[in-house]
């Protein structure tokens, strides 16, 4: 693959892999980040906030596992390709929770024992159902 | 593409001397290189995209589990507040900091491998094996914790009051508890089994490093097992705030 951003550092394409060598200062600090977010969130964890501790808890684990993504799985240097299947991936398992809970949230109000009320609130019927 | 451009005097060459061995396959390449790749960097490619794929095939495999995970905690999220206050989170803590070290390690392992700096490599690949080793020491002791304290799944979920968290003795049995654990142990079973595959891998790799199969020209092995730990990583950075931070 001649468009490998890995080559972009030789003119000539000589078939040897060119590494791109990350200094070690930059994984520790990718570490010392990693072990920051997670005392955030265990700090976080303690402070009551109803439903925004799911939302908090959820977003600083995206933002380590970005960092872990990002540079120790060298996804920033690496064949776009490679990002391309993994985020990808991650679509495909948003698309599989989205129309799972979109089911499994909202089977009591579509057919409450004989009804079927959609909204209990407004009384709303759903489509087709029962007169 | 070098394709081209090597493809032509191989097949002349096997042309030219039809009773050569199937060793000497064209005679091509350094050692590591497969006979059936043209160049270092082909199969490099190969490799790198083919490990990427198992890990999409991973993260699918483990999707299922964090869909299982969301639908309960969707219907029963009190039930499952209670029961992640039976983790111990300073446990889950420490072994997210273990992980996370372990990850480092393996990176940096990488990068030696890539300097070709091999008796580092072998350093850094040990020190990710032990800290996989902490890991399900630690994770064993939670175990023992769940299984004295009555916490398992389904119909085996029967708590036993003195075992329980301090915070929630005064509160309610939950009825759905058992889904609770039946997850737990599901997930962090085969994290755990993750784990223990991946100290197989690293120390087989290990083994290869010691044995000299790399340097700064290959050193493929050591940065997929690494793709692989990190991976194991990535799947703890949500099990741990999913299963023990549950307000």
């Amino acid at each position: 693959m001649s468009s490998h951003p890995q080559n972009e550092h030789t003119s000539d394409d000589d078939g040897a892999v060119h590494a791109h060598v990350a200094p070690t200062k930059l994984y520790i600090g990718i570490f010392l980040a990693l072990v920051a977010a997670t005392v955030l969130t265990i700090g976080l964890s303690l402070v009551h906030l109803g439903t925004w501790n799911l939302a908090i808890a959820v977003v600083i684990a995206t933002a380590k596992a970005a960092l872990v993504v990002t540079f120790f799985m060298h996804l920033k240097d690496d064949n776009r390709f490679h990002a391309l299947i993994f985020v990808g991936t991650l679509l495909f398992a948003g698309i599989f929770l989205a129309y799972t809970l979109n089911d499994t949230q909202h089977r009591g109000q579509v057919d409450r024992v004989n009804g079927s009320q959609m909204n209990d609130a407004t009384g709303e019927r759903a489509p087709g159902g029962l007169p | 593409m070098s394709t081209a451009t090597t493809d032509a005097p191989t097949a002349s060459l096997e042309e030219a001397q039809p009773d050569a061995a199937p060793q000497d396959h064209g005679g091509h390449g350094p050692k590591f290189l497969a006979h059936h790749f043209d160049t270092p960097v082909q199969q490099f490619d190969a490799a790198k995209l083919g490990m990427w794929l198992f890990l999409a095939q991973e993260l699918l495999f483990f999707s299922g589990l964090f869909v299982l995970y969301s639908v309960y905690r969707s219907w029963y999220p009190a039930d499952f507040s209670w029961a992640s206050h039976q983790l111990n989170r300073f446990m889950g803590g420490a072994n997210t900091i273990v992980l996370l070290f372990s990850s480092l390690t393996a990176a940096l392992a990488v990068r030696s491998a890539q300097v070709g700096d091999r008796k580092k490599t072998g350093m850094l690949l040990l020190v990710t094996i032990a800290c996989a080793f902490a890991f399900l020491v630690i994770k064993y002791f939670e175990y023992v914790h769940k299984f004295e304290a009555g916490l398992l799944p389904g119909d085996r979920f029967h708590p036993v009051a003195a075992h329980l968290a301090a915070s929630t003795r005064d509160l309610p049995i939950p009825q759905h508890g058992g889904s609770f654990f039946g997850i737990y142990f599901m997930m962090t079973g085969v994290h755990g089994l993750h784990v223990i595959i991946g100290i197989g891998v690293m120390f087989w790799i290990w083994l290869r490093n010691q044995r000299g199969e790399f340097s700064e020209q290959f050193w493929t092995p050591v940065d997929l097992v690494a793709l692989y730990w990190h991976l194991v990583d990535l799947i703890w950075i949500y099990l741990f705030p999913l299963l023990y931070l549950i307000d």
